[in-house]
């Protein structure tokens, strides 16, 4: 016999409401509004009293076409050869993927230990605080750093760049293993799986595609890191020629042809990271 | 001989604790550990291969105490003890293949593991395993497109990969429907009389219990109320198991029926 325990439900009409105001305007609502009703303030304020320093609107319009024309639709390779052009391109693909490779890898090996599943507790939130403060500084800032300590050149480029990659790919990679469930981990533990087998035959496995797509985003960013970082480093790399036709030689047909080949390497990034994605995905 | 002598633990409040537990489970028989939702089932199967560390208590696999083993030895007597979980607890974008040969990780040196380096000897095994559980046909397939009830057969066969002495069985069957439960539950019975393996499952259906096991062991409130060959489980018994429990009238009621 099932019995139910409970007896007949007892219908409670509900009180009506008294007449007192009721108010949605909670404490951090209103926080937010007064915050951007001050922002708004502010910028009429510099809108209205804005120096223009006899800025001519329609002069500068017209040579911001003028400029627009010379760079994209007449781009040469002015002072420099299509050879040493694309000898920059290379060296800061292979900047690129020399310092994703370089620190992906070592950002796994830190992630491992500063996942909160795998690793004591202070372990990890000392390594992510490390790791954090890494992170908040740019890259390009970091290549500086190195520059002073190592000279100009591309070994402080390699090594800002593999600094900062690490820093990133460590938060990502991480909360990635923080997200396998800890079920999956305890299965190998109980049939007696020592540590790193336990990492390399059940996590990793089970994040390669998150590890893909953020791997694939930090070579994109140190894609436009390298080109940055190569203006400052002076790793003779298409960043430096792209700072030296803009601002030594103001030749902007050259730094239109430049920009092209920036922009056709990344759409063949985007290409590749597609495919990757698409393949992965699809055969597994 | 699994042979567990008056295990203790407390959690913080109280909560799902053990009250000197002992019991037996024998190779070659189906112990099926019974009791109303929270009474501490899985608390004991886990302190069996200590994933629980117990506070007080002896807990013996052929006569070597589990709670006084090292890190190294928990190690090697863990991989005798081969687990399967409700959830089946694979990993799910591999191969069945390769979750059945996980089995032999355990095993290996450091290295080996990591890199997963398995002896053709040992996949010819795992293929064969999985014959055995009737799954040869779904070896080279990912194990998240594998039904509930072929995903605990894959579980049993990776733990029979580690040649085990002993098989813990967390709710093996609770997430899966009347035929899987058949399948796997007659697969873990012949196990125990084929290769002489000790069976220790938790169940919450008394009726699969009283079906497949050989001996029951009833808890309630983290408490042993009976332990005996489960002829001699009858209403009584049963409701000495599941007294005061919001779910025991509705169990025993099923089972009557």
């Amino acid at each position: 016999m099932i019995e139910n325990s409970s007896s007949e439900p007892k219908i409670v009409k509900p009180k009506v409401p008294n007449t007192e105001r009721i108010s949605l305007m909670t404490k951090p609502r209103l926080i937010l509004r007064s915050v951007l009703a001050v922002l708004g303030l502010v910028t009429i304020y510099s809108l209205v009293t804005i120096d223009m320093a006899g800025l001519k609107l329609k002069d500068a319009f017209h040579s911001l076409g003028l400029n627009l024309n010379a760079m994209f639709l007449h781009p040469n390779v002015g002072q420099d050869s299509w050879s040493v052009l694309l000898r920059g391109l290379s060296t800061s693909i292979a900047l690129t993927l020399l310092t994703t490779l370089l620190g992906a890898v070592i950002a796994f090996f830190i992630a491992v230990f500063s996942a909160r599943n795998l690793s004591p507790t202070w372990v990890a939130n000392t390594l992510k605080a490390v790791m954090a403060f890494i992170r908040s500084i740019p890259t390009i800032i970091w290549v500086l750093i190195y520059s002073a300590v190592m000279g100009l050149g591309a070994n402080a480029a390699v090594v800002g760049l593999t600094f900062h990659s690490i820093a990133y790919l460590v938060k990502a990679y991480s909360e990635s293993i923080e997200e396998t469930p800890q079920a999956t981990i305890e299965a190998l533990k109980a049939s007696g799986v020592r540590f790193w087998p336990i990492i390399f035959q059940a996590i990793l496995p089970s994040i390669v595609p998150a590890l893909l797509s953020w791997t694939f985003i930090r070579f994109e960013i140190n894609f436009a890191n390298a080109v940055a970082v190569g203006a400052a480093a002076g790793a003779d790399d298409i960043g430096y020629y792209l700072f030296m036709a803009s601002g030594f030689y103001f030749d902007f047909h050259e730094v239109g042809l430049i920009v092209y080949l920036l922009l056709g390497f990344a759409i063949i990034l985007e290409l590749i990271s597609m495919r990757l994605r698409g393949h992965y995905l699809k055969s597994n | 001989m699994l042979k567990v002598n008056q295990l203790d633990k407390t959690y913080g409040q109280d909560k799902h604790s053990l009250k000197s537990v002992s019991f037996t489970a024998q190779p070659g028989e189906v112990t099926a550990i019974i009791g109303p939702s929270g009474a501490g089932k899985t608390t004991i199967l886990r302190s069996v291969n200590q994933l629980i560390r117990d506070d007080g208590g002896q807990i013996l696999l052929d006569d070597q105490d589990i709670r006084q083993a090292n890190k190294a030895e928990l190690r090697k007597i863990r991989h005798h003890i081969g687990m399967i979980f409700q959830n089946y607890n694979l990993i799910s974008p591999l191969t069945a293949l390769e979750n059945v040969l996980h089995g032999r990780l355990g095993a290996k040196s450091t290295l080996a593991g990591m890199f997963g380096l398995y002896s053709t000897a040992e996949k010819t095994e795992a293929l064969a395993l999985l014959t055995e559980v009737g799954l040869k046909d779904y070896a080279y397939q990912r194990c998240d497109q594998l039904s509930g009830g072929q995903q605990q057969r894959v579980g049993i066969a990776r733990a029979l990969m580690q040649h085990p002495k002993m098989i813990l069985c967390d709710e093996p069957i609770a997430s899966l429907d009347p035929k899987s439960t058949k399948i796997v539950m007659d697969i873990l019975r012949q196990l125990a009389r084929e290769k002489q393996l000790i069976i220790l499952i938790n169940l919450h259906q008394i009726d699969i219990a009283m079906d497949y096991a050989d001996h029951i062991v009833g808890i309630n409130d983290g408490a042993i109320v009976f332990e005996g060959p489960t002829e001699q489980v009858n209403e009584a018994v049963l409701q000495k198991i599941y007294r005061q429990s919001a779910d025991a009238k509705v169990k025993v009621a099923a089972n009557e029926s």
